[in-house]
């Protein structure tokens, strides 16, 4: 941690660590032979601190994503999340890490289309807790979510399906919904790659005021200089290695 | 909680779920009207094979006289008094009487006629049945059959016009002779509808009846034949065709006459308070208290010492429960059959909510709770489905004769001949039980079939399930 070699990730804000892998490796097989896709990562993410994960495409940055989101399990070495090994947990408690620990806001949205906004907004509290449970805290979340997205801007359409929302809108409610439990790891994968530059700026402002306020730590997966620019630290990605880490900005 | 909400939600959004909904209805409904209306075809035919059989029918084989405690020893064949004593004691019994039977030919044209062409139809083999007109009324539905309808058949029988006898209390009555009678007046009988019919017989004609009894004079298996003339007095329809075409009642004492024989009775019928609960109990206790004094043989030795009427009828009544159940199997194919529809539609249903089944993992969801969601969707299906199906078929079932008449009508052809059967109506009997058994069923293999795309869903990668777009 105290090597700070442009190879090495080094030393973010001092918070405490939230999210940290190390080892990370991740091959699939090809034919009959196996594709290594991440060869060896280790990073830490602490509280609080806004890390950008950069790279050309194929670089290995949605794999690794996927494996520090704890949906995909590394071929080999650990990810450790609120203190816990994830991978050596029962898939329940896996799963409760997921839903209480991490928040997640995908490039495409992602909401459930038979869904309300409002719906899609309370969803991991209704699957975190049991029936009863939640029906006795159900007016304590939907009012929660409604403050949100009336804060997002989004108060008259609370009832109205994603179908029938803009990119812009959809992309708030997904915000919405990964904060509802108050994570402290938020994990965007190219948040505005799917939005214009407008809306992209607008629904950025939204996720990072919403992310310094909470103290939230954030994980960006970006391919925009100027959206990397707002992070403390910056991560490249090059053939499933971290190849440059700064925590200021690059040069363009 | 998810499962519940996403669950309902998806079947409400989904139109396609319903159609495994509409199969299992269609299933689940008809399941429940065709075995109501095989049961009440049971039922129904329960009733017309019992005809004019006892509850109970005790037949000792009168293998010695009986003593009794205080020494004295009863004739058997002739006193049957202690017997009924007996049976009338019994607190399930309701009446009790006795009845002699014998079996003879029937020869309108005289016992010569019968002898000298045996194997033409002028001769049929018949049921003598000696009765106590009053017990009988008692113990058996006697009384019924000679009340029932007495309408001429058009074409076969034509002629007959033996009706039913005018008195119901006393029917073996000689009727006046139109002119003066020389002879002896002949002894009365009443003859099965059927048999009046068949021999186009009519009010008051004479009959020759033969039989053969057993010579214990010449002590040699040598049969004695007995002949003699009877006057047609009434006729009787019990709602067996089959008793009706060689049943012949006539008086006991006649009978025993006729007989020349010491016997006077060989059955006592029985009638008890409440058959169904009743029969085995009473068959039990009367059994073993007759044999503790001597009239039978010990219980379930000589097992035709002592039947219930189902007994006499128990192959055809096991193959209407056996087409009952035949039928059951048939029908649970078309439930199969909604199960591979909720099947079709679930895997479909997964295959295209593999992006909201990544979803629901990347925010926490456990395999085990996406496979209660996908099962749960299959649960509402065959709930639903099967309620309404059930309601729909009860529903059916009370009022199947109406729906057969006007489909009937409105079609121009009859589905159900009501001449084929003894009944002139479509019987049905809804089982609330059986009902049980067939929602339950049908809930259970829904979820069977359900569990299989169910259980991929859960086993779905959620990174390759956020994949797909």
């Amino acid at each position: 941690m105290s090597d700070p070699g442009p190879i090495q990730p080094s030393p973010g804000p001092s918070g405490e660590v939230v999210l940290s892998c190390a080892g990370v490796r991740r091959s699939f097989p090809v034919g009959d032979r196996r594709l290594e896709i991440l060869h060896g990562i280790g990073l830490e993410l602490r509280a609080g601190e806004r890390l950008a994960l950069m790279g050309t495409s194929g670089a290995g940055k949605t794999t690794l994503l996927n494996i520090l989101g704890l949906l995909d399990r590394p071929t080999e070495g650990s990810v450790t999340v609120a203190g816990e090994d994830a991978w050596r947990l029962s898939p329940k408690r896996r799963a409760n890490l997921r839903n209480e620990q991490i928040g997640f806001v995908f490039q495409f949205y992602h909401l459930l289309p038979e869904l309300s906004a409002l719906e899609n907004a309370v969803l991991p509290a209704m699957i975190k807790l049991s029936r009863s449970a939640y029906r006795s805290n159900r007016k304590e979340f939907v009012d929660r979510a409604t403050t949100m997205l009336t804060r997002f801007g989004l108060a008259d359409r609370l009832r109205h399906r994603p179908s029938q929302l803009s990119g812009g809108e959809q992309q708030r409610i997904a915000i919405a919904r990964a904060l509802l439990l108050d994570p402290p790891i938020l994990i965007a994968d190219e948040p505005t790659g799917n939005l214009d530059r407008g809306t992209g700026e607008k629904v950025l402002e939204i996720l990072l005021d919403e992310q310094s306020d909470r103290g939230v730590a954030l994980l960006l997966v970006t391919h925009d200089e100027r959206l990397a620019k707002r992070c403390e630290r910056v991560l490249y990605m090059e053939d499933g290695l971290i190849q440059a880490d700064s925590s200021a900005p690059i040069p363009t | 909680m998810f499962r519940t909400f996403l669950s309902l939600r998806y079947l409400k959004a989904r139109k396609t779920n319903w159609i495994g909904m509409a199969g299992i209805l269609v299933a689940v409904g008809a399941l429940v009207l065709i075995l109501s209306i095989m049961a009440g075809f049971l039922e129904e035919s329960r009733r017309t094979l019992r005809g004019n059989l006892a509850d109970l029918v005790i037949q000792p084989s009168f293998q010695s006289s009986v003593l009794q405690e205080n020494g004295d020893w009863i004739p058997m064949q002739t006193d049957v008094e202690r017997m009924l004593e007996i049976i009338r004691e019994d607190p399930g019994v309701e009446a009790a009487t006795p009845q002699l039977q014998w079996y003879g030919i029937f020869a309108p044209d005289g016992g010569e006629s019968a002898l000298e062409k045996p194997m033409q139809d002028a001769i049929q083999l018949i049921e003598l049945v000696g009765i106590d007109v009053e017990g009988e009324g008692e113990a058996t539905d006697f009384r019924e059959s000679l009340e029932a309808e007495f309408g001429k058949k058009p074409g076969l029988g034509k002629h007959c016009n033996v009706g039913r006898p005018a008195d119901l209390d006393d029917p073996f009555v000689n009727l006046k002779p139109r002119s003066p009678r020389r002879s002896r007046p002949k002894v009365p009988i009443l003859v099965g509808e059927q048999l009046a019919y068949l021999w186009g017989l009519r009010r008051g004609q004479e009959v020759s009846l033969v039989t053969a009894t057993y010579d214990e004079a010449s002590s040699k298996l040598n049969e004695t034949a007995a002949n003699a003339r009877f006057q047609v007095v009434g006729s009787f329809r019990s709602k067996d065709n089959e008793t009706d075409s060689r049943r012949i009642y006539m008086d006991r004492r006649a009978l025993a006459d006729f007989l020349q024989r010491d016997r006077l009775w060989s059955a006592v019928l029985v009638k008890l308070n409440d058959y169904e609960r009743d029969k085995e109990d009473v068959r039990a206790r009367l059994w073993s208290k007759l044999h503790a004094e001597g009239f039978l043989s010990a219980p379930g030795i000589r097992i035709n010492e002592f039947r219930t009427w189902e007994d006499f009828r128990a192959t055809l009544l096991a193959a209407i429960q056996n087409e009952k159940a035949l039928m059951g199997i048939m029908l649970s194919l078309v439930l199969v059959v909604a199960g591979f529809t909720v099947f079709a539609l679930l895997s479909m249903m997964v295959t295209e909510k593999r992006r909201d089944i990544g979803i629901l993992c990347a925010l926490g969801a456990t395999p085990r709770g996406v496979l209660a969601l996908f099962l749960m969707i299959g649960l509402w299906e065959a709930v639903i489905g099967s309620a309404f199906g059930a309601l729909i078929g009860v529903a059916g079932a009370y009022n199947i004769d109406a729906i057969e008449r006007k489909l009937s009508s409105t079609f121009g052809f009859q589905i159900f001949n009501r001449d084929i059967y003894l009944f002139d109506y479509i019987p049905a009997e809804v089982s609330f039980s059986g009902v049980a058994w067939i929602v339950g069923g049908a809930v259970f293999s829904t979820l069977l079939f359900a569990a299989i795309p169910a259980w991929r869903a859960s086993r779905l990668d959620p990174v390759e399930a956020l994949r797909h777009e």
